[in-house]
């Protein structure tokens, strides 16, 4: 196979540049089609149950997405409330009533909101909030009065302190956010006045997020290029070598992101980090066929053949160390989050297509090179690495390594030890909004508005009743009064009966319709008694039916707010109960004492008759289904942080504890804040599934690679200290355990083995031929371990570029792959060799039959790791 | 034999319309659309079912009989509206004295609270409980509160354009309506708002004439921007029945008159 492969890669190298650039054309073009994606409600996969529930939700209370317009005074001593602020905001709030793709009705602003208030003695008046802009400072001063009586509006549209007000804008489609938000921050710009205006909401983060998104794509993706080409020449010194290993890298980046896009996947947060992966680690294989070849060929000699040699020397190392990568990053599959699937079916795929390039393409680049360049290859190559900085350090850093492999061990223990004590302290937590640099626009939109009013997140706790003996009862009822009815009047009322309640929630009204009309029709008396009692059955049990309508239960709801309230997480509650006690006040003539539920359902029914007399009557149905058989209390949090979020749920389950909900009701979270907390949980559970699973998979190819599950399990220690050191970093300096944190262990895994593999490869094929581990590890220390280093430092700096990404996972993932890097290979290069030291002769079966004689010197071949 | 059939017919039509009377003065047209709409007997009554659907089709019920006494024709009028359905608002009555030179007056009384209320004149473009159909839809807007332009007569139809005298005081920026020829009703409104964008049509899907009046049994207000509608239905319509004045005093709203109340037995 191997073999095929390389000669028909020197044999007909123009057929293989053919090939590869047929692909990368036609994937290429593919690229083109792109799709980005950045909710994070896809974190999830579709047909998981809570994503389900919310979207059920979101079409239950017509909920849309929101883009939140903060407006903030800061000098006038009204506050908001003086005429030309409110001028500016009345003015702002119908100009984007007329942009296209905001859902109008459901607008929310000071000027589009509905005021109840008393005018004179038994009498009520409904009215327009803010219909004019007020002209007088006094009429402004009206505004904030009526708003302090609103407990609706107050911190949710204009702040406890009267310094800011908020517009909530719902939109049809999240897409629409981002250009929906710069259009309403154009229209900022042309209002007349001095407050301070800021744009946010989850959406517009999203959204604006996926159009950084691209920026990251176009500069730190070519940005790394560029910076591994500059490394490999200072390196290597030679355009010509260089140029090969780039070849793969564009070639492999270019056909995966082509595929991807191409199979139809969108590109989300995980996967526009692929081509920053890919690159690094496509280049080292072919860096070395490239150096070794530089190193073996001199001018006369068969290229073909030497090319062919060093390919073949070269293949399996290369294979493995592709292949126990590309399983780290295939673990991810164990991981139920489809971005992260994906990412990491796509990296593998690359690393292994990667390879498959670097076995043919460059032998064929290398058979096509002209020989003068070859010539200058290869004298560029004389200068041998002997004496660098780099050099130095590793022959001593080996030498004490060796010296001292027992402290050197003792020193690994402890610190794996304070590493399991900082994992211990990790914080699980996220909040895309951090996804933000903290000068953003968005971040400080977010800290200002979630400082002034009652918080920008949301969350929904939804109360469902089910009673599902009811309907079954009312029918056999139904059909015991219908016997003695006369049958040309009762069949249409039995095929009333026998429909299904529909979502629309009207069978007990098209019902009791029916039965109505039958009233008038039916002549006979005991038609008449039967029909009537029916009618009054029928109202009943639609009245009964009407579960959140019954004072009972919003009295329950209502204690329920109030001690979710209390935690401090929860800014404020909006709920069904809030508008009854509020009409109910405003009904009895507007005193504090009256701000409370009514005693019967019918009070409340016609309470809310009054509610729905407004400007604004499908506000209800953003509380309460029409048939009042789920409610929705909105939760606004200060924080979009996954545990302020976690902290409220366990509040919430704490109070049920204590005071739970009658037995037929069904409680449970929804909305994005939420979301957020189900995809991470998923996550964090799933990443330790990934973990385990990649151990094992790795543990058990380096077990068969070694025929020795002794060695393998020394390969595995560079990786685990790796992970456990990378994680007790993260714990002690107290950084957030986020999405991008998560990936790394897959990635510190399928790296970090590779220094280990050719570590000990290399170390057990040298003691073959020398008995003493103190020769062994005299060579070790030369090329071997600057191939090592070498390979370390390029992969670490090739993702410096991310650190001058606008975003801030990309900046993490590049300061966290520099750490990765540094530690695997110090603990290959430093621990490794310590532990062969002292446990040596348990390790190798050459150690334990102190016989052989060798001789020393140093290797012709440069070493590989990917 | 066709051709002869379609001269026919289109001398027919020509001949129709000499006789009918070719009005062209707006104000007189929206002048007798208002009588034709409101004022048709000197009183009357109706049950009025109306079935309110929101964009999902989800649907609310509420059934009502309403009582009219007008003062003068195309003058002052009182209305008594009393639920019967959903039986949990059952009872609750609303009370108008509507005014032509100043505020209507409103009385509510919500029998679950045992509650009278004034309703201040306030706004007349709310809701009327929770329907799609305005409080004003239902009682009427004052023709003088517009100026009215005949932009189009058709073969069946005088077509309006409606432009509110204070902007401030409603939502729309103007409105159309189509006002049958024959019946003075008008037979569609469609509401556009200020920027121009048509967002709240009202139509008339079905006519029936009783006692000589015809009067609209079946209409629709479609509220374009939510997808929610209105279905209004009117049923045992009776006209000059002869409504005492005292059937619309305050005792009526806690009180209800049961026998202006029933359905007529034909």
């Amino acid at each position: 196979m191997q073999r095929v492969l390389i000669r028909f890669a020197t044999e007909r190298p123009g057929a293989v540049f053919a090939v590869v650039l047929l692909l990368v054309c036609v994937l290429g073009a593919l690229i083109l089609r792109i799709q980005i994606d950045t909710d994070p409600e896809n974190m999830l996969p579709n047909d998981q149950a809570d994503r389900v529930f919310h979207d059920a939700v979101e079409a239950r209370f017509t909920l849309h997405d929101a883009i939140v317009v903060g407006i903030v005074n800061d000098t006038d001593p009204d506050g908001i409330f003086n005429p030309r602020s409110l001028a500016a905001l009345h003015h702002l709030s119908k100009s984007i009533l007329e942009l296209d793709g905001v859902v109008v009705p459901d607008l929310m602003s000071l000027a589009e909101s509905d005021n109840i208030s008393q005018a004179g003695p038994g009498t009520i008046r409904f009215e327009w909030m803010m219909k004019e802009a007020p002209v007088t400072v006094q009429q402004a001063r009206d505004i904030r009065d009526k708003v302090d009586r609103l407990p609706l509006l107050r911190d949710t549209l204009v702040s406890g302190d009267g310094r800011a007000a908020a517009i909530y804008v719902p939109i049809a489609s999240k897409d629409l956010s981002y250009p929906l938000s710069l259009q309403i921050r154009a229209l900022t710009q042309q209002l007349d006045t001095t407050d301070a205006y800021h744009i946010t909401g989850l959406p517009v983060a999203e959204d604006t997020f996926g159009h950084d998104m691209f920026v990251q794509m176009g500069i730190s993706a070519p940005l790394a290029g560029l910076m591994i080409f500059l490394l490999m020449w200072y390196f290597f010194r030679s355009a010509g070598l260089v140029i090969a290993p780039m070849l793969v890298a564009m070639a492999t980046v270019i056909i995966s992101m082509g595929l991807l896009i191409g199979l139809g996947f969108t590109v989300h947060i995980m996967s526009s980090m692929i081509p920053i992966f890919l690159m690094p680690i496509a280049v080292v294989d072919s860096v070395h066929i490239m150096s070794e070849f530089a190193d073996t060929w001199r001018p006369g000699q068969d290229t073909k053949t030497v090319i062919g040699d060093v390919v073949g020397h070269l293949f399996t190392p290369m294979l493995f160390t592709s292949l126990t990568s590309a399983v780290g990053f295939l673990s991810l599959l164990l991981t139920p989050i489809p971005p992260v699937q994906i990412f990491g079916v796509f990296v593998a795929f690359g690393i292994l297509l990667a390879f498959l390039l670097t076995v043919i393409l460059v032998p064929a680049y290398v058979v096509s090179m002209k020989p003068a360049t070859l010539a200058r290859l290869a004298a560029g190559r004389s200068t041998p690495h002997t004496e660098t900085l780099l050099a130095r350090s590793l022959r001593r850093g080996g030498r004490f390594a060796v010296n001292n492999g027992k402290s050197i061990t003792a020193v690994a223990v402890v610190l794996v030890a304070v590493s399991i004590a900082g994992i211990t302290r990790i914080q699980i937590n996220d909040n895309p909004v951090r996804w933000f640099k903290a000068n953003h626009p968005i971040r400080v939109a977010d800290e200002v508005l979630n400082r002034h009013f009652a918080g920008t997140y949301d969350a929904f706790i939804v109360l469902t009743h089910h009673d599902d003996e009811a309907l079954p009862r009312f029918r056999a009822a139904a059909e015991t009064l219908l016997t003695g009815v006369d049958p040309s009047l009762a069949a249409p009322i039995r095929e009333q009966l026998s429909t299904e309640p529909g979502a629309g929630g009207d069978y007990y009204g098209a019902l009791i319709v029916m039965l109505d009309d039958a009233l008038f029709d039916a002549r006979e008396p005991a038609t008449v008694e039967a029909l009537t009692q029916l009618m009054t059955l029928s109202e009943e049990t639609q009245s009964t039916a009407r579960f959140f309508q019954r004072p009972d239960i919003l009295r329950r709801i209502a204690s329920l707010q109030v001690a979710l309230g209390d935690s401090a997480d929860v800014g404020k509650t909006n709920a069904l109960p809030d508008i009854v006690k509020l009409v109910n006040r405003e009904l009895r003539g507007g005193q504090a004492r009256n701000y409370r539920i009514p005693d019967t359902s019918a009070a409340v029914a016609q309470t809310l008759l009054q509610y729905q007399s407004s400007h604004r009557p499908q506000d209800l149905w953003h509380m309460v289904t029409p048939d009042f058989s789920s409610t929705a209390i909105w939760v606004q949090l200060r924080s979009g942080d996954n545990q302020d979020m976690t902290r409220v749920v366990r509040a919430l389950d704490a109070y049920l504890a204590d005071e739970p909900m009658p037995a037929n009701v069904q409680v449970r979270w929804a909305g994005k804040t939420f979301i957020n907390v189900a995809w991470q949980d998923a996550m964090v559970r799933g990443m330790l599934n990934s973990l385990l699973g990649a151990f094992v998979a790795v543990f058990l190819m380096m077990t068969m690679l070694f025929r020795s599950w002794r060695l393998g399990l020394l390969a595995m220690v560079p990786l685990s200290i790796t992970i456990l050191g990378v994680y007790g970093i993260i714990g002690w300096i107290g950084k957030d355990y986020d999405m991008p944190i998560a990936v790394l262990s897959s990635l510190a895994l399928g790296l970090s083995v590779d220094f280990a593999i050719h570590f000990i490869q290399r170390t057990r094929s040298l003691l073959d031929e020398n008995g003493s581990f103190e020769i062994v590890a005299g060579i070790l220390f030369e090329k071997p371990a600057r191939a090592i280093a070498r390979n370390a430092i390029v992969i670490a700096i090739g993702f410096t570029p991310l650190f001058f990404a606008p975003l801030v996972p990309y900046i993490t993932v590049g300061a966290f792959m520099a750490a990765i890097m540094a530690v695997s290979a110090l603990a290959t290069l430093i621990l490794l060799p310590a532990l062969m030291a002292w446990a040596g002769p348990w390790l190798f079966p050459q150690l334990r039959v102190s016989a052989a004689t060798g001789h020393g010197g140093e290797s012709s071949q440069e070493e590989v790791a990917p | 034999m066709i051709r002869m059939l379609v001269s026919v017919a289109l001398v027919a039509m020509i001949a129709f319309d000499a006789r009918a009377d070719v009005l062209t003065d707006p104000n007189e047209i929206v002048a007798r659309a208002n009588l034709a709409a409101y004022y048709a007997g000197a009183d009357g009554s109706a049950e009025v079912r109306m079935l309110i659907s929101d964009v999902q089709d989800r649907r609310q019920r509420r059934q009502f009989t309403v009582l009219r006494r007008d003062i003068a024709d195309g003058g002052d009028q009182q209305f008594l509206v009393v639920f019967s359905q959903p039986s949990d608002v059952r009872g609750t009555v609303f009370l108008v004295d509507k005014h032509i030179d100043r505020d209507d007056d409103r009385w509510l009384y919500l029998p679950g609270l045992d509650l009278v209320k004034r309703i201040s004149a306030g706004d007349k473009r709310t809701s009327f409980v929770g329907a799609h159909y305005f409080y004003e839809d239902v009682s009427g807007r004052r023709p003088t509160e517009d100026t009215h332009e005949l932009i189009e007569t058709t073969d069946t139809a005088y077509v309006l354009r409606h432009v509110p005298i204070d902007v401030g005081s409603v939502e729309f920026g103007s409105y159309v309506t189509w006002i049958d020829r024959e019946t003075f009703l008008p037979m569609k409104i469609e509401y556009t708002n200020p920027a121009g964008r048509l967002y709240r049509r009202v139509e008339v899907l079905e006519v029936a004439t009783f006692d000589g009046h015809p009067t609209v049994t079946v209409s629709r207000v479609s509220d374009l921007s939510s997808g929610g509608r209105t279905d209004m239905q009117f049923r045992y319509i009776q006209y000059d029945i002869g409504l005492p004045a005292d059937v619309f005093a305050e005792r009526s709203l806690r009180n209800p008159p049961r026998e202006w109340l029933q359905r007529p037995t034909d």
